[in-house]
């Protein structure tokens, strides 16, 4: 305990060594060394208790309104805590070689570096407090120091919107946790996680009320559609450490909320496991249909974000599922499988964050329809974005299949008691197959465009590969991501004693369950024999190889053929993109040649989030659009009529009620 | 394990020439001989590559990450029957997986050239493929369901016993053949033997591959071809589990062969859909998985 306390206070100085001394580099690794004795200290103290060991607690009586702060670490909390510090520190040197042009240009990194100090403490906070109170407290002090990271470069009018488009959906959903917390407090009478649990166990309405006020309010943290119109726009604006913090990290925090609240609730029911899957497979298959036709880089990742938080989701819909049926092996498979894919996307997401940014900085652009061919002159990072894209693509022998794997396994496990729940389940294992199709396609292309082929815009001039603290940054990510592909107990390792308490939740089965490892060795077998093959394939290749002749790309005939004629990311995507185009509207803007001599033509065409449109225009103009049907009513006799008969229903049902119902 | 490792090698060379001799015969033609494909193979090897000046590593590494993926893809499945030399529970996720790797280097492969007409191959094979996937682990969750195993050797040896099975196997069987016929581009998704690159998915992601790059690549589309006709035969196998090992095995390549029958016959019948009308078609192998699924459940009492 005394070593969370110390790695909070260790947290805050460093805070405010980097506001108060001179100079950007004496402030940056003010913030970098404190960060990394705070991460020190708390690795120390919660590397045993994710290795099994007993969770350390403590409290505090405080005068009202907080009256008992208890601070706990058990296996969840560890478990988070494990991965969000490290994380949040190689973030920090990322930045250090990401905002250089900015220190040469004379800017102050000081607050900067601050807040991803306080960034951190947010984390120390949030997964370690029991008090809704001071919980709600670190929650503020992730989003607003979010905010403050994301409008860097604030005098951008775009990126002060999008700053302010994510600090009003994060207390929007803030809103939703505060009316949770009020009614869990109004039929408890105390702040404290305990108390809230007792309340939680009880069935009854207010239970289903509080639940979807949560799922609600750590969907919008954790970017679940319809709540994520705030993330391409937030992740697109902020630099490239920030957007794969706010990714990879701290938006899991919704998630770790989730679950800690699906543990304190012990026993769900079955309607919140549908509810959950539902709403997590909403989420992937609209987030990464909208990845695959995203010109922004950046805005493309993001996206993919929602995509991943709800395939996490489809994991622990299924452990909920387990847990109500009593079905131990979809408890085990379903939230192993989630936890393990919240730790692989922070790794292949932030991974691919970094390689957009080292995009950025050496381009000045992430518009992939303007890049091109980068693999020539940025290799290294054209390889790492390679690792994340094929990770992402949930591909072995990559991590993100590992998890995706056992999402599978408990989505088609023989273990699943009904004929319609099996369909339903099936179907959605069927979901999540398109949705890896999709991603691949998505990441075929971000890479396909941005580093393959030739450079589209000749006012791009890619300087050097990416300098050294982004190539560390992203070497010990990608390194993450083929460790938990290559040797998947490393990963289980991780996740075991937090996967743990939920197995605590469920009665134990006489024959014991499998051992994941022994499930996973198999699939590493394979995926050993697939790099074999290839592997041999490839030297062999590069013997026959050898004397090769160079020609230009065939072309069909047409030998005139320039950079700017090759397919482009909308070109690519068009196809796929006008299938779907209830979701993917395109907006053409074109002024096109006509005559004999015409003068130059224009076309523009760019995709739009559909969703994010309707809402608006449905807050903005609903009242007139309302108004409008209902003026039509009377025009039409037909109409009158059902509206007519509507409306007498309604009467008839309302008088029925106020009886007290049918007798 | 060698005679597996044997079939999955020499098969595909006599699946090509009998789909060959197929269309020939309905043709009128007299064809080219069975072993045609091994000729051709042959002789681009012996050539010598030619790279176009944009492309990087990725035109080089595409033929053999593509012929990689086949040969293990091709492991997992029962050609000869009964046994695999790689089985493990959910190993069709495994398949599916492995065959999206080899894909998106195809496509990479593709876009290195910075051709147009690659980026439009490449743009077909990706959204296509998206939309068959679902179809193939609706019909491998519907065996899963119905069968209650899990590994491909084991799904695959699900037999109809009553009308309900029935409707189960038979829409798993449309399934599996129209994933072959997209995977292996064939007639009505893909045209193999078409020369007009506006028209086509496959052939025009590949053709800035040369000499010993196109035959590797030739190959592992053919042992891919194989591979599905593999699935369709094992689901098909008439033999029970007295038949000797050497009979089964026997039947299940005689039925691959005559999957290859089919896809000739399918090919000198019908002609090739018009593009848009692709999703269309793949979306009935969807429909028809989806209808197994629901099938398997009413073998279980009705749906509940």
């Amino acid at each position: 305990m005394i070593a969370v306390l110390a790695a909070g206070l260790t947290l805050m100085v460093g805070a405010v060594l980097a506001l108060a001394l001179p100079g950007n580099r004496v402030r940056a690794w003010a913030a970098i060394a404190t960060q990394a004795v705070a991460t020190a200290l708390i690795l120390a103290a919660v590397i045993p208790i994710v290795m099994g060991g007993a969770p350390i607690s403590a409290q505090w009586s405080w005068p009202f309104p907080f009256e008992v702060v208890r601070v706990r670490v058990d296996a969840l909390s560890a478990f988070f805590l494990a991965w969000s510090l490290p994380m949040t520190l190689l973030g920090s040197v990322y930045a250090l070689g990401y905002l250089r042009p900015y220190f040469e240009a004379g800017r102050n990194g000081g607050p900067h570096f601050a807040l991803l100090n306080v960034t951190s403490l947010a984390f120390v906070m949030v997964y370690t407090l029991e008090n809704a109170l001071v919980f709600l407290l670190g929650w503020e002090i992730a989003a607003v120091a979010a905010w403050l990271l994301v409008i860097w470069d604030y005098k951008n009018q775009k990126v002060r919107f999008a700053g302010f488009n994510y600090l009003v959906s994060t207390h929007v959903g803030m809103f939703f946790l505060v009316a949770a917390f009020m009614v869990m407090h109004s039929q408890t009478g105390s702040f404290d996680f305990g108390a809230f649990s007792r309340f939680l166990h009880q069935p009854g309405a207010l239970r289903n009320v509080t639940f979807v006020l949560l799922v609600t309010s750590f969907g919008l943290k954790s970017a679940f559609f319809p709540f994520h119109t705030w993330l391409p726009r937030a992740h697109s604006a902020a630099p490239a450490h920030v957007s794969s913090l706010m990714s990879g990290v701290i938006h899991k925090a919704g998630l770790f909320a989730l679950l800690r609240f699906t543990l304190l609730m012990g026993a769900p029911e079955e309607w919140m496991g549908w509810y959950l899957i539902g709403f997590s497979a909403l989420s992937a298959i609209l987030g990464v249909l909208y990845t695959s036709s995203q010109r922004d880089l950046k805005r493309l990742l993001g996206y993919s974000s929602t995509e991943n938080v709800g395939i996490a989701g489809l994991g622990f819909g299924v452990g909920v599922l387990g847990l109500c049926w009593h079905q131990p092996v979809l408890v085990l498979l379903g939230f192993t499988g989630g936890i393990l894919h919240l730790l692989n996307h922070a790794l292949f997401k932030c991974l691919l964050f970094y390689a957009a940014g080292a995009v950025y900085l050496a381009t000045h652009t992430v518009d992939i329809e303007r890049l091109g061919g980068l693999v020539r002159r940025m290799p290294r990072t054209a390889a790492f974005f390679l690792i994340g894209g094929l990770a992402i693509s949930g591909l072995p022998p990559l991590n993100g299949f590992v998890s995706e794997f056992l999402i599978y396994l408990g989505l088609l496990n023989g273990a699943v008691p009904t004929g319609r729940a099996r369909v339903l389940l099936v179907c959605v294992a069927a979901l999540l197959a398109f949705i890896g199709a999709v991603s691949a396609l998505s990441m075929t292309r971000a890479f396909g465009i941005t580093f393959l082929g030739q450079p589209r815009d000749s006012q791009v001039h890619p300087k050097s590969d990416a300098p050294a603290p982004l190539f560390i940054t992203m070497f010990l990510h990608a390194a993450g991501v083929v460790l938990i592909g290559l040797w998947p107990p490393a990963g289980l390792w991780f996740v075991r004693s937090a996967v743990g308490l939920f197995m605590n939740l469920c009665t134990p089965v006489p024959g014991g369950l499998p051992d994941l490892s022994s499930v996973l060795m198999p699939v590493a077998g394979a995926s050993l024999v697939l790099i074999a093959v290839v592997g041999a394939l490839l030297l062999l290749a590069r013997r026959t190889q050898g004397s090769v002749a160079t020609q230009t790309t065939w072309g069909c005939g047409y030998s005139a053929a320039n950079t700017r004629m090759q397919y482009s990311g909308t070109s690519f995507s068009s196809q796929f993109a006008a299938i779907f185009e209830a979701v993917l509207p395109q907006l053409r803007s074109e002024d096109l040649p006509v005559g004999y001599f015409p003068p130059d033509g224009r076309l523009a065409t760019h995709y739009v989030d559909a969703v994010e449109r309707r809402m608006f225009q449905l807050l903005g103009d609903g009242e007139s659009l309302v108004t409008q049907a209902v003026a039509r009513i009377p025009d039409q006799p037909r109409l009158a009529f059902a509206a007519g008969l509507v409306a007498l229903a309604v009467i008839v049902w309302l008088i029925v009620l106020a009886n007290g119902g049918v007798a | 394990m060698i005679a597996h490792a044997a079939a999955l090698l020499v098969v595909p060379i006599i699946l090509v020439g009998v789909v060959n001799r197929t269309k020939s015969c309905w043709a009128g033609r007299k064809g080219v001989p069975l072993l045609q494909a091994f000729y051709d193979i042959v002789r681009l090897a012996r050539k010598r590559p030619v790279y176009s000046s944009v492309a990087t590593v990725f035109v080089k590494a595409a033929p053999s990450v593509v012929l990689g993926t086949a040969v293990v893809s091709g492991l997992l499945v029962p050609l000869l029957g009964r046994r695999t030399p790689l089985s493990f529970p959910f190993d069709f996720v495994f398949f599916a997986y492995t065959w999206g790797l080899g894909r998106i280097f195809l496509m990479l492969g593709a876009l290195d050239t910075g051709s147009s007409f690659e980026g439009m191959g490449a743009s077909r094979e990706a959204t296509y493929s998206a939309l068959v996937e679902p179809a193939f682990f609706l019909a491998a969750g519907t065996l899963a369901a119905a069968s209650g195993k899990s590994s491909f050797a084991q799904l695959l040896r699900f037999r109809p016993d009553d009308p309900a099975t029935a409707v189960v196997w038979c829409g798993c069987l449309v399934a599996l053949f129209v994933l072959l016929q997209v995977e292996s581009a064939r007639i009505p998704v893909d045209d193999p033997s078409t020369h007009l690159e506006l028209t086509m998915i496959h052939e025009v992601m590949v053709l800035d591959h040369s000499g010993p790059d196109l035959a590797v690549i030739q190959y592992a589309s053919a042992i891919k071809m194989t591979v599905c006709a593999g699935l369709l035969a094992a689901l098909l196998n008439p033999l029970d589990a007295a038949a000797g090992p050497a009979l089964f095995a026997a039947a299940n390549l005689g039925l691959i062969l005559g999957a290859g029958i089919v896809i000739g016959t399918v090919e000198s019948l019908i002609a090739r859909l018009k593009l848009r009308s692709i999703p269309e078609y793949i979306f009935l192998a969807i429909s028809a998985a989806f209808v197994a699924l629901l099938a398997s459940t009413l073998r279980r009492g009705g749906l509940g």
